[in-house]
């Protein structure tokens, strides 16, 4: 029996780190679009600006408990070797996870600042130094984060993709598949966390900004896993037997009718279905509360599902031995 | 004349096999492998049906690969190769992340629980170093494994690598093996 060395933990790690990833992503955008110098999206922007590091914090957190010997997780940081992509990940993700929180801090108002520090003993004066206004720093901030959070979403997939003794993982279409979830399941949780937040009522636009982003974002990644499977089955013997776990073996079901059904085509048409009278029959956008959250909440169940399934059918496929499959 | 490099594998003559597992429990004991882990181990390949049967016996371990891929992923450098080839885990470096357990195309690795970092057969460094040889070699009763280092002309292993046909385990995986297995 082929035993799993990565369990349940690595797949929420990579989940979360991606999902920090689209929140960031999507943040910052809403933070540069303006109509007349005036931002449209501010609310969409300081949401996702105050989301974006938590997810990849308790994931980076839940990673390092993962570990062997969790307290010799910094030694991750007395090295530095550019062929394991666990190292460059580790010093990306710190990166990130730093910069997430400059702007989330960027994005406080002034008394919410101001309260935060109020519970800082007085003593502290160094860090009571840093009691300052840096809101028109948003969208320095926003653009040096882009290319981390970027960085961070290709990195939860290079993680797998890199592993040549795993066929099922071993293509830098990965990569981009992970990179794209990423960010679609950013622009959800966006989309859920507007819609929950009943005190500030989401607008229109706002709903309107964050599906036609999910379009965008589900469009690529499906046009990434189509050509994966594809891809897969015109390559060597070892990739297409590790292909059959998701085409007849145990993960196929999973795959399809959860992931690729439920998780992306399903919210996929939802989206769609709520944009088209806007955009081809110039009628207004309805943006019916109960569609967005029902496929915002499936984007997000699928994402899950696709790390899980590439975490455990990745580590059974082997050019060895095909674990469950012999 | 001194020989300057070194380069150690180990050459398996499964057909003599008789699956008796001497080479596992020698290896248990000499490294004090914990219980339900194992750094070495007899493949069973059966082929037909009774009463035309076969079975095949294959011993298989850490196969020291030129190249390792477990070397390459680690993300603190304690998976590492010496220079005559054997790949190490060195404890007090090991994060416990479990990455070169799945970078590692052969299954060689286990994780140790109890001390929370990985391992795996170490071709007896401490008695390689000694001059001594691994202790599953020195226990098989049948002769089927042969250690040595290949640069060295006079090795018995270089003499049955000339001599006779051989084959490694998948080296499409790109990471050079170096349990050679004759035919
Ligand atoms: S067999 Fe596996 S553990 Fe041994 S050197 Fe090769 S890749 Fe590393
Ligand atoms: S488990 Fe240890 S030896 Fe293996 S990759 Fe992680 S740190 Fe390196």
């Amino acid at each position: 029996m082929h035993e799993f060395n990565w369990g349940l933990l690595i797949v929420v790690y990579l989940f979360l780190g991606g999902l920090s990833a689209g929140l960031f992503f999507a943040a910052g955008l809403a933070n540069y679009l303006t109509v007349d110098d005036k931002p449209v999206y501010a609310k969409v922007a300081r949401m996702g600006a105050l989301l974006a590091p938590w997810p990849v914090a308790i994931g980076s957190g839940l990673l390092i408990l993962d570990l062997g010997n969790w307290y010799r997780f910094y030694k991750l940081f007395l090295h530095f070797r550019w062929q394991s992509p666990m190292s460059i990940g580790s010093y990306l993700l710190t990166i990130f996870t730093l910069i997430a929180f400059v702007y989330l801090f960027a994005w406080l108002k002034e008394d919410e600042r101001k309260w935060i520090f109020s519970k800082i003993p007085a003593t502290w004066k160094q860090v009571h130094r840093l009691n300052v206004d840096i809101s028109s720093w948003r969208e320095k901030i926003a653009m040096v984060g882009f290319p981390f959070s970027i960085g961070v979403g290709i990195y939860t997939g290079v993680l797998l993709g890199a592993v040549s003794a795993r066929p099922f993982w071993n293509t830098n279409l990965v990569a981009q598949m992970f990179l794209f979830s990423a960010l679609s399941s950013g622009s959800a949780a966006l989309l859920l966390a507007m819609l929950l937040d009943r005190k500030n009522p989401v607008e229109k636009h706002e709903t309107k900004f964050l599906v036609t982003l999910d379009v965008v974002f589900i469009s690529l990644e499906l046009f990434i896993i189509l050509p994966y499977i594809i891809h897969g089955q015109l390559s060597s013997q070892a990739v297409k037997d590790a292909l059959t776990l998701i085409l007849g073996g145990p993960y196929t079901v999973v795959f399809w009718v959860f992931f690729l059904f439920l998780g992306l085509l399903v919210p996929l048409a939802i989206e769609v279905y709520e944009l088209f009278p806007s955009i081809f029959k110039g009628r207004e956008f309805h943006g019916s509360r109960r569609m967005a959250l029902t496929a915002a909440g499936l984007v997000l169940f699928g994402g899950f599902l696709l790390r899980y399934i590439f975490v455990y059918a990745g580590q059974v496929s082997s050019f060895h031995r095909m674990g469950l499959l012999r | 004349m001194a020989i300057k490099k070194k380069r150690y594998a180990l050459v398996i003559d499964s057909r003599k096999c008789i699956n008796c597992k001497a080479c596992v429990v020698a290896c248990k004991a000499e490294n004090k492998v914990p219980v339900g882990n194992f750094r070495n181990r007899i493949n069973e390949e059966r082929k037909g049906e009774y009463p035309k049967l076969s079975i095949n016996f294959e011993p298989e371990q850490c196969h020291h690969c030129a190249d390792p891929s477990c070397v390459r992923v680690c993300p603190t450098g304690a998976s590492w190769q010496r220079k005559d080839g054997i790949v190490l885990v060195n404890y007090d470096e090991c994060i416990g992340c479990r990455y070169c357990m799945v970078a590692c195309p052969y299954d060689a690795r286990y994780f140790n629980e109890e001390e929370g970092v990985v391992d795996k057969c170490t071709f007896c460094s401490h008695r390689v170093d000694k001059g001594d040889i691994p202790a599953c070699v020195e226990t098989c009763p049948s002769k089927v494994r042969v250690f040595g280092d290949l640069e060295d002309p006079t090795a018995r292993i270089h003499e049955l690598l000339s001599t006779r046909r051989y084959r490694v385990k998948e080296p499409q995986t790109g990471n050079g093996p170096q349990l050679y297995y004759l035919l």
